[in-house]
């Protein structure tokens, strides 16, 4: 009989992570401590314990995966990092150069309005 | 092909999240079926496989066919977006993957077409990889499977390398999504196997800086797969920059696909190939002479907004937010029917092979996202 199946199934990404996000919270895993960031040292922390809960608890189906992934980037030219999570206070601080590369020519969030306005439980995959 | 029952892992849960699939249940209820499975005959994947491959050539004929007579109107498409479709046809932009779903009809042993998932079909990954792995776990190596996928994956990834415009392939998907990340995630291991250099973003975080499409350290995107439809992104407020992008990004699954996923496209193909015995008969506008038929939106997902009907009579239907487009009007189908449910056979086609393929069943006739998927073997 000829071999239809793949010979091996191998994967290097973050799967174990994805998966863990749809666990179930263990009755005594209550977070009791607030989560607070901030992507600069003169910049006033953000609460983000709603974000982080959610995530710990597969909430909305968003991961700690991503978390990790891509909440801070670097901005380059000795502006540090940014992070789109946080409110543009927390990002930015007391340095002009900071907000006004945060906030130069790109626009984003053209795209992705028609997920969340649609009866398709905010999945686009079919 | 029948049902046949295993003895139930009580662990599978915990099997398969070690593998990444977080999403086999929704409120406690398995979508990933672990402890039954359809087993098929080789002549029956054989079947499956020769049906697969013929209707993806017809289908490129049928792209073919739209674009030289220009009947974009029949798919409501806007009109500035016609050249762009001209433009990823003629340059041959990269398509990695599709899903065509059969009903069979187990009587007369007859497969149907019920439609074409050509731009953003997911169970990817469960169909990949945990259907491989749960092969693995309860026959080793004693069975077979009508499944490359993964293999395919990695293959087509790598033939697509060459043709990719910058150093960079860029995945995007929503946010909200377990399920949708997954399948990204899954396509962006695969192609990062083939060597591609990769780099994930939220469809929402893609910028745009007034003459290109920008990632979050504003670096050109030049090439990019989204898991996201392409008749949303024509009508958001980025979709005319796709049109106006100077480095003409190369966006994967490419926008002729915008043709193959619209059921229009089933109307289009009953016109060019007549009673053929893969495809179920299909008009627009009205069901003709049929009695018993199905009526679909243009452009709808996960089985919202479909009548069945049957000798006249409304049988089952589902609410949406579909349908403004208009619809076709399609045979009625015979489902696989066991004590369990209806199934559909979802048959991948990867780069440009048929290479495996997946059960969905449901508890009524319309497949929608609660379907539960049962794995398969040949034997």
């Amino acid at each position: 009989m000829k071999k239809r199946s793949s010979k091996a199934v191998t994967l290097l990404l973050i799967t174990s992570v994805l998966a863990s996000c749809n666990k179930p919270k263990a009755e005594n895993e209550e977070i009791a401590q607030k989560v607070f960031m901030r992507a600069d040292s003169t910049a006033p922390y953000t609460e983000v314990t709603q974000n982080y809960s959610e995530q710990r608890n597969g909430g909305s189906g968003m991961g700690s995966a991503l978390l990790w992934y891509m909440a801070f980037r670097h901005m380059g030219g000795g502006l540090g990092y940014a992070s789109g999570g946080l409110n543009q206070k927390s990002v930015v601080g007391n340095n002009p150069a900071k907000a006004l590369a945060y906030n130069k020519a790109v626009s984003r969030g053209g795209f992705g309005k028609t997920s969340a306005t649609t009866s398709s439980n905010t999945k686009a995959g079919s | 092909m029948k049902i046949k029952h295993l003895v139930k892992d009580t662990n599978w849960q915990n099997r398969v999240e070690n593998l990444g699939y977080g999403y086999h249940s929704e409120n406690g209820i398995p979508y990933w079926i672990d402890d039954y499975y359809f087993s098929i005959s080789e002549s029956f994947a054989d079947e499956i496989y020769k049906a697969t491959t013929e209707l993806w050539q017809m289908c490129l004929v049928a792209v073919e066919h739209v674009i030289e007579n220009k009947k974009y109107h029949l798919f409501h498409i806007p009109n500035y977006f016609h050249h762009h479709i001209e433009r990823s046809w003629n340059n041959e932009t990269p398509s990695i993957y599709g899903r065509f779903d059969f009903a069979y009809d187990q009587v007369r042993n007859q497969l149907k077409m019920l439609e074409f998932n050509a731009d953003t079909p997911t169970s990817l990954f469960e169909c990949g990889v945990v259907q491989w792995h749960w092969m693995q776990h309860y026959f080793g190596n004693s069975k077979d499977q009508f499944n490359s996928v993964h293999e395919q994956l990695v293959n087509s990834w790598k033939e697509i390398k060459p043709y990719l415009k910058g150093e960079s392939l860029h995945f995007t998907c929503v946010r909200e999504s377990l399920e949708d990340l997954s399948n990204v995630e899954y396509l962006r291991d695969c192609a990062i196997q083939a060597g591609i250099q990769t780099q994930l973003l939220y469809i929402d975080e893609i910028g745009w800086n007034g003459s290109n499409f920008v990632d979050l350290q504003d670096q050109p995107i030049t090439d990019i797969f989204k898991l996201y439809p392409w008749e949303w992104m024509v009508n958001e407020e980025y979709g005319h920059h796709i049109a106006n992008d100077i480095l003409e990004a190369q966006w994967i699954e490419p926008s002729w696909k915008m043709i193959l996923s619209n059921k229009a496209i089933l109307a289009v193909l009953w016109e060019l190939y007549p009673h053929h015995p893969l495809l179920l008969e299909t008009y627009f506008h009205d069901p003709k002479n049929m009695t018993s038929f199905v009526k679909k939106p243009l452009l709808s997902r996960e089985g919202s907004n479909i009548s069945v009907i049957s000798n006249n009579k409304i049988i089952e239907s589902t609410t949406g937010d579909y349908g403004h487009e208009g619809f076709i009007y399609q045979q009625l189908a015979t489902l696989i029917k066991n004590h369990s449910g209806y199934s559909i056979i979802g048959s991948w086609i990867i780069g440009q092979e048929s290479c495996g393929i997946s059960f969905r069943e449901s508890d009524s006739l319309i497949t929608n996202d609660r379907s539960r998927f049962i794995p398969h073997v040949i034997e």
